[in-house]
């Protein structure tokens, strides 16, 4: 996977390039929008990981020229604006995720997977499987291996969100923004509360525990 | 400050303009006057003599030469205006009150002309007076003169125009007085004004303009320009305000972190403890100083702003409802009952984010604070003023009546709160949503002591109706 770092700190894009390629990633940095915009033009990337604030060519700007341009590659926008228009703003200029300076690695890592791979299956599905588990996404059943699994609607969106993303770690940020569309870090641990119902009803009973705790990062479907 | 010369100023020239065109108007109307009045002097004279010379004529006509010498001889001695001289053929006076004809030249056809008629008064001034007359021929080769004195009308003409001279030349100089004065006291105003807005472009933003009370577009300006600038000082102090908040909150926590780090260092190099560890530790501390600096951010920003961003409106019983359920399980996990009441469709306009991250803030906190057994309550609800309150009633042990304006200040933690994990910005936080929607945050006393637990705390969110 080919990722597109356009970043004018470049202490900070080193630091991003070595988390990245420590995660298997294939990195490529550009110092400015403008370089960015070349770099995008030659094509190959899977996410582009675009600093909102640059100088010659600002990110929002770079953004909205690959989309006038027709290129729909994924965007992961970074900034230290951690405000809700400032988020309102990017994610209206194309950008398909928004990431607020400091972030961890891990987070980092999660998102740009997340994005990369949601390019692969941009085709409509209305059943998902991951290993023994199956969502029908039109009749709001879930099976494991057979026997059909009760969820409640919150669940069943976890779930749904985790299934697409099999095989990647999700953060708790991840899944509050996506799956609750909250944008606030609550104080306590309520998301693990919720994988831990979840858990107990996916892999109760069952030998292969598939919801599994990522330490450090978040939690990882595995099929 | 220097202000311009007098002559620069605007409504000197403002005057100077209208005197030089009140000059213009007042020349063209005298002009008219003169010509009109003059013009009228002659006509009448001249249509009074012509009276004469055909009453004279119809004499001549009817009595002969003789006839009009007598009538001319009664005419003279018994006064009048009227100036006659009966002339032979050859021009030699016969009969008249004066004695050559002021007419040169005589063609023998009728002729009309102006005059000066010398006259010696009493005291033997000669006095040179305007006359008009006509000479006409008559039936047997005889000449009569007949003409009229107009001294007096041109006298009383001249009279009229000399007044009317001096009325304009008084009506110039009160206008250039009145300019003066006027340019004065708006100068005076518009100095004021102007060093007002000098005093804030050198960084003086305390300076207001001075109101004079005379309720013109000088006062309305100053008003308007104090109105701006209590504002704008305001939001400078506001931001500046913030700008210390933040230095100030984040001193503490980076000196702990700093602490931290450095017993850490200690340790990992005696050995006591793994240098890993220490990095981990050290790096959740700065996650934890991150959040707490975007906390106080938050705040800071709601409070200069004094209004939340991007409000819309939404139904404050759906994000009431998504809030229990978020935290449903993590409240069954601590051992603590959590029920909500949720009225039905609760609109209110506000910025939805902010007003999730409250709520969250207030049930975490009744979650934290509440001991195993013990019960948390959500409701929504619309009171009878129309506002919208979310309350979250807890059997936790409360805050004393006496700290509840205090647990509401930054950094502020309760002493039986301490060993529990938070940063004392919480209900500052939620304080600060609810006064950037014009709301407000209340802090009571719970259900009261139940079982040696409570005796709880009631905190209500109000907002006002959307």
């Amino acid at each position: 996977m080919r990722v597109l770092i356009v970043e004018d700190d470049l202490e900070a894009a080193a630091a991003m390039q070595r988390g990245l390629n420590e995660a298997g990633l294939e990195t490529t940095h550009a110092p400015d929008g403008a370089e960015g915009l070349i770099e995008a033009q030659k094509g190959g990337y899977d996410v582009y990981v675009v600093d909102r604030m640059m100088p010659r060519l600002d990110g929002v700007s770079m953004v909205e020229t690959l989309r006038r341009e027709g290129d729909q590659t994924p965007v992961l926008f970074l900034s230290a604006l951690g405000e809700v228009e400032d988020r309102v703003v990017g994610l209206k200029a194309g950008a398909d995720d928004y990431l607020v300076k400091p972030y961890a690695f891990a987070e980092l890592i999660a998102r740009v997977e997340a994005l990369a791979r949601r390019r692969e299956t941009g085709s409509v599905q209305t059943v998902l499987k991951v290993g023994d588990l199956e969502m029908d996404l039109i009749g709001r059943t879930v099976h494991r291996a057979g026997t059909e699994i009760d969820l409640q609607p919150r669940e069943f969106q976890l779930l749904e969100f985790l299934m697409r993303h099999a095989g990647q770690s999700v953060t708790r940020t991840m899944l509050l923004e996506k799956v609750w569309e909250y944008h606030f870090d609550p104080q306590t641990n309520v998301i693990d509360v919720h994988i831990s119902r979840l858990r107990s009803k996916v892999d109760k009973g069952f030998d292969k525990a598939m919801l599994q705790t990522v330490r450090g990062a978040g939690y990882r479907l595995e099929g | 400050m220097k202000l311009p010369s007098i002559f620069r100023r605007t409504p000197f020239r403002l005057t100077l303009l209208f005197l030089a065109l009140f000059a213009a108007s007042a020349s063209a109307l005298l002009a008219y006057i003169y010509v009109a009045t003059a013009s009228e002097a002659r006509r009448r004279a001249d249509s009074d003599v012509r009276q004469e010379v055909s009453q004279l004529e119809s004499i001549y006509r009817a009595q002969g030469p003789d006839g009009l010498n007598q009538a001319l001889v009664d005419r003279t001695l018994r006064g009048g205006e009227f100036l006659f001289l009966l002339s032979d053929k050859d021009g030699k006076p016969i009969t008249g009150n004066i004695s050559e004809s002021p007419i040169v030249g005589f063609t023998g056809r009728e002729t009309w002309e102006d005059f000066r008629l010398s006259q010696t008064d009493d005291e033997g001034k000669v006095e040179r007076r305007p006359a008009r007359g006509v000479e006409k021929p008559l039936g047997t080769g005889e000449r009569l003169f007949v003409g009229v004195d107009i001294g007096d009308a041109e006298q009383h003409l001249g009279r009229i125009t000399q007044a009317l001279w001096g009325a304009g030349a008084l009506v110039v100089l009160l206008g250039l007085g009145g300019g003066v004065l006027i340019s004065r006291g708006v100068e005076r105003a518009m100095g004021n004004l102007n060093q007002v807005v000098a005093a804030v472009r050198d960084g003086d933003l305390h300076a207001r303009a001075p109101v004079r009370g005379a309720r013109d577009e000088f006062d309305e300006l100053a008003l308007n320009l104090n109105a701006m600038l209590d504002r704008l000082e305001a939001s400078v102090a506001a931001i500046r305000h913030a700008g210390d908040a933040v230095a100030h909150d984040l001193r503490s926590p980076l000196t702990r972190m700093r602490t931290k780090l450095e017993v850490a260092l200690i340790d990992a190099e005696s050995g006591k403890a793994d240098a890993v560890q220490a990095l981990e530790t050290a790096l959740s501390e700065a996650d934890g100083l991150l959040k707490t600096f975007n906390t106080v951010l938050a705040i800071a920003r709601l409070e200069a702003a004094g209004q939340a961003p991007n409000q819309t409106v939404f139904d404050a019983a759906d994000l009431a409802a998504d809030l229990a359920e978020l935290y449903e399980y993590s409240a069954e996990e601590h051992g603590i009952d959590f029920q909500a009441e949720i009225q039905k469709q609760l609109p209110m306009m506000g910025a939805r984010e902010f007003v999730a991250q409250a709520l969250a803030n207030l049930i975490d906190n009744a979650l934290k604070y509440t001991p195993e057994g013990g019960a948390v309550m959500l409701r929504a609800r619309r009171k009878a003023s129309g506002e919208v309150e979310f309350s979250i009633t807890d059997t936790g042990p409360g805050v004393p009546e006496e700290d509840r304006q205090r647990v509401v200040q930054r950094f502020v933690r309760l002493e039986n709160s301490r060993s529990e994990p938070g940063s004392g910005l919480g209900l500052s936080l939620v304080a600060a949503v609810a006064h950037a929607h014009g709301g407000r945050l209340e802090l009571d006393e719970g259900p009261g002591v139940v079982d040696g637990k409570g005796p709880g705390l009631r905190v209500a969110l109000v907002f006002p109706p959307a």
